[in-house]
């Protein structure tokens, strides 16, 4: 099995406004795959389907040809694929230390025990803390996560994404909204932590794109008008028509 | 706040403390309110882990604690017709505790399948009919008046009979000790994170692997369960139940009490339950206008102070840790705001104790007693008095609190670039 992700036929409409019309897209495992195209392509509808969040209106999506389509998005999140959201999504009041060890707690099978007490399970602290470490949080990991700067924030969410452990991992737009240094920085830290994962990532920044993306998948308008290596894309006639020569970049 | 009861030393503090306070406060009066006190401890801090952990605010929450009141009436009274086996009167909790389990199980799992408005109006909806139903069902609920019984049935072990109050505020004492500890101890589990992670994200919780809605119907669950364990003791403390600890008035004082207190902490329900439940008792003996003064209270907090009383020491904590002076230095303006509302509030006292006095008292009398001083309520002196108190208080409000909103504003940046240039 070569692919981590495959959507067949995917259609997705909001009443009588079709946003996702038959697409196909294959994710190859261990693959970086960047999904570009302009405002309101669709990009975040197809990563709220695959994640569950929305269901389809037809089509089949597997995940290591398992149908997920039909699954709630936790129990997609326990197969093994993680995402995070473009506008940032974490458990503001709780401690930055909290936020990842919550990632962590259902792969490490402690599900819903009343009995178990997080503080004494010295592997899950043990892992939170490292996970912080790389992440670079450890220093701030008892603050509130709400207080934290935007760009910690972003860093967080990514965290959380990765703490339990998934193979395929779903970045939405991870550096929208950060100065060129923070989102070095954070570019830096996702190909740090989707060594040897599968990484979708939708991302505006096309110096972001054309630094990580093995392949890229060009929307426009709920279809796929190519996918293809970077430099392939940048010389692709209908992508620089649909999308590239119509914004600066 | 909530790490004092990380030792067990503190525990077993709390423990002699609250076993001594009979032995200080040994009359009649004092020894019942000790009793409600810890019955209403269990029953706001099982509440608070819907409202304050699980992030649901249910208007509901006294069906658990009522029916488990009226099947414990009911098991005593067949012990003591012997129509039942004997069942020992010190176990009785886990009646209480099944009974909600059931009820809250079945409830939960309807009800928690949304959260929010929809969750809330489920809860009214379910406290309106069980509350009906006390008033249809007769056979078993007896309709207003409700049901007696008799505690002292079967065997006396050691001459424990729990006749004398005593002997049921040792019994409250010990349960609430330990329920408080078990849900304590709850609040540290992966459930008791991932209640706390629901409450703040939704969203994000579904995409860490947890089904949303499985945390709360277990939240619900154990949460009717614990106060199923305090219907059972508010039982056997009065020896009557009645519908209205089933209805809208319990659930609304178990909302009131863990709100004040402060939802947010471990520690704020306990507050709320023991602040209010003396309040109740004896405020009301000296005003009529108590549950006014309760609702303005309420209406106080959520507006200003959302995070409760609880809420308002622990948001100085992150202060206090980066430093103490700046903590200190908040001392000056915020004593100033406070003495400026507490102006206005004795002349907004002073008024409503007046117009209560004058609505309730034929119109010849007019001495009245506010704050230890008596006063004329048909005299202008006294009212001018007062309405100047509240104009006073509502001018010195305005310097006042826009110089305490500064001083904090200016302490919480303080630690915001502390943290930032760690």
């Amino acid at each position: 099995m070569n692919n981590a992700l495959q959507l067949t036929n995917v259609s997705k409409s909001f009443g009588k406004a079709k946003i996702i019309q038959n697409l196909n897209l294959d994710i190859k495992k261990n693959e970086r795959h960047a999904i570009i195209g302009p405002n309101g392509a669709g990009k975040s509808t197809l990563f709220h389907l695959i994640s569950g969040h929305h269901k389809l209106t037809s089509g089949k999506i597997t995940l290591y040809g398992k149908e997920i389509n039909n699954l709630e998005p936790h129990e997609i999140n326990r197969k093994g694929l993680a995402r995070s959201f473009q506008v940032t999504n974490i458990f503001p009041k709780m401690s930055v230390y909290e936020n990842i060890r919550c990632g962590m707690l259902w792969s490490m099978g402690l599900k819903y025990s009343i009995i178990k007490i997080v503080n004494r399970n010295q592997e899950l602290n043990k892992k939170t803390n490292s996970l912080l470490e790389e992440i670079n949080l450890l220093h701030c990991a008892h603050i509130p996560a709400g207080l934290l700067s935007y760009a910690d924030q972003r860093a967080l969410e990514i965290g959380i994404t990765i703490a339990g452990g998934a193979d395929t991992l779903m970045l939405d737009e991870p550096t929208a909204g950060m100065s060129n240094s923070e989102s070095e920085r954070a570019v830096k830290l996702i190909k740090q932590v989707s060594e040897n994962k599968t990484l979708v990532i939708v991302e505006h920044d096309m110096g972001v794109v054309f630094d990580l993306a093995d392949r890229i998948s060009v929307l426009v308008y709920g279809e796929i008008i190519a996918t293809d290596t970077p430099n392939n894309i940048r010389i692709n006639k209908a992508v620089q028509e649909a999308y590239l020569g119509t914004e600066d970049h | 706040m909530v790490s004092i009861f990380k030792s067990f030393s503190t525990w077993i503090i709390i423990a002699i403390i609250a076993a001594a306070l009979p032995i200080v406060f040994d009359s009649s009066f004092a020894l019942t309110l000790l009793s409600k006190m810890g019955v209403l401890i269990i029953f706001t801090v099982a509440y608070n882990m819907l409202l304050g952990q699980g992030g649901m605010l249910s208007f509901g929450h006294a069906i658990y604690f009522g029916l488990a009141g009226y099947a414990s009436i009911h098991i005593l009274n067949g012990i003591g017709e012997e129509t039942l086996p004997y069942f020992p009167t010190v176990l009785f909790p886990f009646i209480g505790a099944i009974v909600g389990l059931f009820f809250g199980s079945i409830v939960g799992y309807v009800s928690t399948r949304r959260a929010g408005t929809a969750f809330a109006m489920i809860s009214l909806g379910f406290c309106e009919m069980v509350t009906a139903m006390t008033l249809i069902f007769v056979i078993f609920f007896n309709g207003e008046d409700g049901i007696q019984t008799d505690r002292m049935v079967g065997p006396t072990p050691f001459g424990i009979t729990f006749g004398p109050q005593i002997e049921i505020y040792y019994l409250i004492l010990f349960w609430c000790l330990v329920a408080v500890a078990l849900m304590y101890i709850i609040t540290k589990t992966p459930f008791g994170r991932m209640s706390n992670a629901v409450r703040e994200n939704p969203e994000r919780a579904a995409f860490i692997g947890y089904s949303v809605r499985r945390v709360r119907w277990q939240a619900f669950a154990l949460s009717s369960m614990f106060a199923g364990a305090a219907g059972s003791l508010h039982a056997l403390n009065y020896e009557h139940i009645g519908f209205e600890s089933v209805s809208i008035i319990q659930s609304g004082a178990v909302l009131f009490m863990a709100f004040i207190g402060g939802a947010g902490h471990f520690l704020g329900p306990i507050v709320g339950a023991i602040g209010l439940t003396y309040l109740d008792s004896t405020l009301a003996d000296v005003t009529e206008a108590w549950l006014l003064y309760l609702g303005l209270t309420f209406s106080g907090i959520v507006m200003f102070a959302p995070g409760g009383l609880a809420g308002l020491i622990v948001m100085h904590g992150p202060i206090a840790r980066t430093d103490k002076n700046l903590l200190i230095s908040l001392i000056k303006p915020y004593l100033l705001a406070i003495g400026s509302v507490i102006t206005g509030l004795i002349g907004l006292i002073g008024i409503i104790e007046m117009l209560y006095f004058r609505s309730l008292i034929s119109k010849g009398e007019g001495e009245i007693i506010i704050f230890w001083r008596e006063f004329n309520a048909n005299g202008i002196l006294s009212w001018l008095l007062f309405i100047g108190l509240i104009l006073i208080g509502i001018f010195l409000s305005k310097k006042t609190f826009p110089m305490a909103k500064e001083s904090w504003d200016n302490a919480i940046t303080v630690v915001k670039t502390e943290i930032s240039n760690e």
